[in-house]
């Protein structure tokens, strides 16, 4: 009954109005942050296939080959030194920094492909497993087997691809699968330092951070020992993880002291960075919609009240309280709220419906929704408790 | 629930009225020590301007534009907070206020439900017996805006029955009514009153509503 009392002055327009403008201004915040944990899964996760928390951003880096280096004065092949491993560590964007292994002895490479033999001298890297995008199922070495154990290898996805796309067709070889790949035997030969051994291997994954020939980093530690003449010299490349890929302070200590970027890890980066700057544009876009709307409301409910400030002046001398009163005011703002933040959390699923496919077809699945339904519930919980204040301070001076 | 006892008003002066004590003089409640007492019987005549309204709105406190003390029960009324000022007007306090103060949109009955719903004083039924005493049961389902003043004045009466009291306080309950009228408000009134125990204060211009009984009469 003090509904049908106090509705009488309710400006239809206004609230509408207000409804519209914070329906858009909430719609565009909401849709911009689904959207940017969307694409930044886009970003993140071309380097991890496998889902794995936290996992950031990595980057292999390396010293630059010069023409020094080709007739053998340059300093590249010395590697990096601990000092300078160190002093990476010890930036605040580095998050942490694994050395590649490589194997100091001979290694010759065998397949059998169709009856025909192939048979190669190849190289091994090794990194730790943290930095690895995959670790299939028995990536280890046993040791207590020894030369009769059968050593897992990963290998670069661009290596397959390669052969898939660049030599098969004109050799007119069949294309491979990466599961056919992994059902071929390898025979690897080893030998140095008075040993001649040949292992069984197999390729068991396909990395697309490491542009490499990979085994474990304790079959590559017991191979050296076992094999290696000369003592381990230093790493020539790193693999860095970091925090934030946009930082730019990366990008300047990085051409600071000459070291390159494999790949386009650095892009993705400055990717990243510019993704977040125009999310942040759009989200601001939005929440200033959203303030200027809660303007609107404001003014449209403190008419309101003024309008009925002798109703409510009357109801309270009724005996009714102000917080009664307020009630049906209050009420009508949380409604409101409650179905502009339905709509706008509609919209935005909608709206990531419409890209998610386009999503999928680039392998990166939607993120979660939460967090923007979280933001969004937060956003009208301000409102309405900016409101609900304001009300009662109205409602209570009415009466004075 | 709460009861009040004694209403008491001592050296109380509208502000208004301050740079003109001597008008006052002759008043036997500005500037004077009054109590009403829960029980009594009170008329208090005087002429337009001299303040009637605002000692009523004084008491209910929706003004406090006035010198001196107000009590309730030896409680200064300024001292109230709030939430005993809407105890004060469920329970304590009736008020037929001399503007009526309906709501012009709500129907007869709607007008009483609104402070009935508050109070839960009176069955619907209860309500109607009224209406049909003061003769304006067929009226109940009408808009207030639309009731003749008269008409008006008796469904605001009915409202201040819906609630229980200690006093009752009306300004000016009949200036709109018939004798007959009057007659039947003022026993209606007298019941109620008598049933709870309460104290009636009337104020008057001259058609002062018609109470058996002692009745103390105060000039302003």
């Amino acid at each position: 009954m003090i509904w049908k009392l106090l509705r009488k002055n309710i400006s239809v327009g206004q609230i509408a109005g207000y409804a519209l403008a914070n329906l858009v201004g909430l719609a565009i915040v909401l849709t911009a942050l689904k959207f940017y944990a969307d694409a930044s899964g886009l970003l993140r996760g071309a380097s991890d296939h496998q889902g794995r928390e936290g996992a950031g951003s990595y980057m292999v880096i390396s010293k630059p080959v010069s023409m020094f280096d080709t007739f053998g004065f340059g300093n590249a092949a010395d590697g990096i030194s601990q000092d300078e491993v160190d002093d990476i560590k010890a930036q605040p964007w580095a998050d942490g920094v694994g050395e590649f292994t490589s194997a100091n002895f001979g290694i010759v490479g065998a397949v059998e492909l169709q009856g025909r033999g192939l048979r190669s001298y190849i190289f091994l890297e090794s990194v730790p497993d943290e930095y690895l995008d995959i670790v299939p199922e028995g990536w280890h070495f046993d040791e207590s087997a020894g030369t009769g154990a059968e050593i897992p290898v990963i290998v670069s996805k661009d290596y397959l691809s390669l052969y898939n796309y660049g030599f098969a067709p004109s050799r007119g070889m069949p294309q491979l699968s990466e599961s056919l790949v992994s059902q071929i035997p390898i025979t690897l030969y080893l030998t140095g330092k008075g040993h001649a051994d040949a292992f069984r291997a197999r390729i068991v994954g396909f990395s697309s951070r490491l542009n490499t020939i990979a085994v474990p980093q304790d079959f590559m530690d017991w191979a050296n020992g076992r094999y290696a003449a000369s003592e381990q010299s230093r790493p020539s490349r790193l693999i860095v993880r970091v925090a934030e890929p946009g930082d730019p302070a990366i990008d300047k200590y990085l051409s600071k002291h000459g070291y390159e970027v494999a790949g386009e890890r650095m892009d993705q980066g400055k990717a990243a960075f510019a993704l977040r700057l125009v999310t942040g544009v759009v989200v601001g876009i939005g929440a200033v919609i959203s303030v200027l709307a809660l303007f609107i409301l404001m003014l449209s409910v403190s008419l309101l009240l003024q309008k009925n400030r002798e109703k409510n002046a009357g109801l309270i001398l009724l005996g009714y309280s102000p917080a009664q009163v307020s009630m049906v005011y209050f009420r009508l703002v949380a409604l409101i709220n409650v179905a502009v933040l339905a709509i706008a959390i509609c919209a935005m699923l909608l709206a990531s419906d419409a890209w998610g496919g386009l999503l999928q077809k680039v392998g990166i699945d939607s993120a979660s929704p939460l967090m923007p339904i979280v933001a969004g519930v937060a956003v009208i919980i301000v409102i309405t408790a900016v409101n609900f204040i304001a009300i009662r301070r109205s409602v209570a001076r009415s009466v004075e | 629930m709460f009861t009040i006892e004694e209403i008491r008003l001592k050296d109380v002066l509208p502000e208004v009225f301050a740079d003109r004590a001597e008008r006052v003089a002759a008043s036997q409640i500005w500037l004077d020590d009054v109590a009403f007492v829960r029980g009594g019987r009170y008329l208090v005549a005087a002429e337009s301007g001299t303040g009637k309204s605002s000692m009523c709105s004084f008491i209910y406190g929706n003004r406090k534009d006035y010198r001196g003390c107000i009590c309730f029960d030896g409680r200064d009324i300024r001292t109230l907070s709030m939430a005993e000022w809407c105890d004060v007007r469920r329970t304590a306090i009736s008020i037929l206020p001399q503007e009526l103060r309906l709501f012009p949109e709500l129907t007869a009955y709607e007008n009483i439900e609104i402070k009935n719903r508050l109070t839960s004083h009176c069955s619907r039924r209860e309500i109607m017996d009224m209406l049909d005493r003061l003769e304006i049961a067929d009226k109940a389902g009408v808009k207030a805006a639309r009731l003749s003043v008269g008409q008006q004045q008796r469904v605001a009466i009915v409202r201040a029955m819906c609630q229980p009291f200690s006093f009752l306080f009306l300004d000016e309950p009949v200036s709109h009514l018939d004798e007959r009228n009057n007659r039947i408000v003022g026993s209606l009134m007298q019941e109620r009153a008598l049933m709870q125990g309460a104290a009636i204060v009337a104020t008057s211009v001259g058609n002062n509503i018609i109470l058996d009984g002692e009745i103390n009469s105060l000039s302003l």
